[in-house]
């Protein structure tokens, strides 16, 4: 019932055995280690699995493992720079305030870079629309929003 | 989480072939429903086929005057599309209100149809926009007004071995304009209440109106009643009034951990006028 797939993750080469029913999240996690990407409500709702596929943010909870044969998947761990330092996104986050438990954060860190990826001047609309379907329970989501405006400003004057 | 066979199929002949060999298998096109039902184990097919490598199945082109979509079309596409945007604008603002990005760069059309809940809010535009679905199986092919295709909650009109792989839009109603007003308990939410209204004068009379309403009833639900109500007649104050009250009378709502029967239906009533009005051009008393 299982079969090899193999897909590039973060850049990389990877493979994992995968049968249907079986979750992208948990190749992730347990297959790969990549525990960055967390999973919360496990149905959609929360955003904290969100993970990029193929240049679009999608639930990891949700995503069959079975069809990332031969795709690109980006996870949080993808986003930071030579020698594990934090990539420009990661570092507005913390430089805002944007993080509390952090839990919601990688995944409010992967909505952010699919949205500046496509939109690299968001409005405060845009960025909040974007970041609907991540929930975070500490912070209220002010320095969200603001840490992802600082990483949008930092992205264009590199 | 159960365990079947994974078939990514590259043509739609091939997933044709496999749904009619394989009994109990079932497509699955974003996920965003099935994943969790299969978790949940409340499904569990003998196999899965997937719909996201098809290339009949992904788009939307113009076809007769109107449009096809293909049923693995993703909402995200969907709002990305040149054809949508100038010809069908009400069937955008539907996809748009669809739950996060990341649900809508997953979830299709033909998924939210093919799910057949009462609150899947493609439904409502795509009924006053006249569409109809086509159902294909290995070797026949037929087409349906979407009406017929909603039998009752998670129930169509689909055959054990019939995959859906489109729907079609006629073409536009050159003058109507269309609205879709979604009511949610906070933005991201599957729909309290939502309707949908297409609406086309001729002089002071409505020439055609169509009228559908989500989660108010067993399936997304034309309201028939409200379209004869206002056809060939001037839509004055009183009448749209008259209107939002025959529509809170036609629907059949529920009480569940969303909503009650009773603001559901008072929502239909508030939306119907409001939307009426607004294509109107008129303020919503
Ligand atoms: C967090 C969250 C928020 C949501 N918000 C909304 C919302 O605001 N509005 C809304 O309407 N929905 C919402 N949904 C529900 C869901 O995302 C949509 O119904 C979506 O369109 C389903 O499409 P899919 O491609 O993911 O379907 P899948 O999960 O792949 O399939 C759904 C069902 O349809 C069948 N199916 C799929 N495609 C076909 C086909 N072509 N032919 C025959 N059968 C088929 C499958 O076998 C399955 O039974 C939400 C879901 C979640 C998890
Ligand atoms: S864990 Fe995937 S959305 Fe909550
Ligand atoms: S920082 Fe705790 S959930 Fe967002």
């Amino acid at each position: 019932m299982k079969r090899e797939i193999s897909f590039r993750v973060n850049g990389a080469e990877a493979t994992a055995v995968a049968g249907g029913g079986d979750r992208l999240i948990d190749v992730l996690r347990e297959g790969l280690g990549l525990t960055g990407t967390k999973e919360g409500c496990g149905e959609g709702e929360c955003g904290a699995c969100t993970v990029i596929v193929d240049g679009r943010a999608v639930n990891a909870c949700l995503y069959p493992a079975a069809e990332i044969d031969g795709r690109e998947v980006t996870t949080v761990e993808g986003l930071t720079g030579p020698d594990s330092t934090l990539g420009p996104i990661q570092r507005a986050f913390v430089e805002c305030g944007a993080v509390q438990c952090g839990f919601c954060t990688p995944g409010m860190i992967m909505s952010t870079k699919a949205l500046l990826d496509g939109n690299p001047d968001p409005s405060d609309e845009e960025v909040r629309d974007a970041l609907l379907g991540n929930l975070c329970r500490c912070t209220g989501y002010v320095q969200i929003v603001e840490a992802v405006r600082r990483a949008a400003v930092a992205g264009r004057d590199r | 989480m159960i365990r079947c066979e994974y078939h990514c199929p590259r043509a739609l002949g091939e997933a044709l072939g496999l749904k009619a060999a394989v009994p109990g298998a079932r497509v699955i096109a974003g996920g965003t429903d099935l994943m969790v039902r299969l978790r949940s184990r409340e499904l569990a097919p003998a196999a899965l086929i997937s719909l996201r490598r098809i290339p009949e199945l992904a788009g939307v082109r113009e076809e007769q005057g109107g449009a096809r979509i293909g049923a693995a079309t993703t909402f995200t596409d969907l709002l990305d599309d040149p054809v949508v945007a100038r010809d069908y604008p009400v069937l955008a603002r539907a996809a748009a209100r669809v739950g996060s990005r990341q649900i809508r760069n997953a979830g299709t059309v033909g998924g939210n149809l093919a799910n057949a809940s009462p609150c899947a809010d493609s439904a409502l535009p795509l009924l006053a926009l006249g569409a109809r679905v086509r159902l294909e199986r290995s070797g026949g092919s037929r087409e349906l007004p979407l009406d017929d295709f909603f039998l009752g909650p998670g129930a169509t009109a689909l055959a054990e071995d019939e995959i859906l792989t489109a729907v079609i839009l006629p073409p536009p109603d050159i003058g109507a304009r269309a609205l879709f007003l979604k009511k949610g308990r906070v933005k991201m939410d599957l729909a309290v209440a939502s309707v949908a209204v297409l609406l086309s004068m001729d002089g002071p009379v409505c020439r055609k109106v169509r009228v559908a309403a989500g989660s108010v009833g067993p399936v997304p639900l034309r309201l028939r009643e409200v379209e004869a109500l206002l056809e060939g007649a001037a839509p004055t104050p009183e009448r749209t009034a008259r209107a939002a009250e025959v529509a809170m009378r036609c629907v059949a709502p529920i009480t569940d951990v969303r909503s009650t029967a009773d603001y559901r239906r008072h929502i239909v009533g508030v939306y119907l006028r409001r939307a009426l009005e607004s294509l109107l051009g008129r303020e919503a008393a």
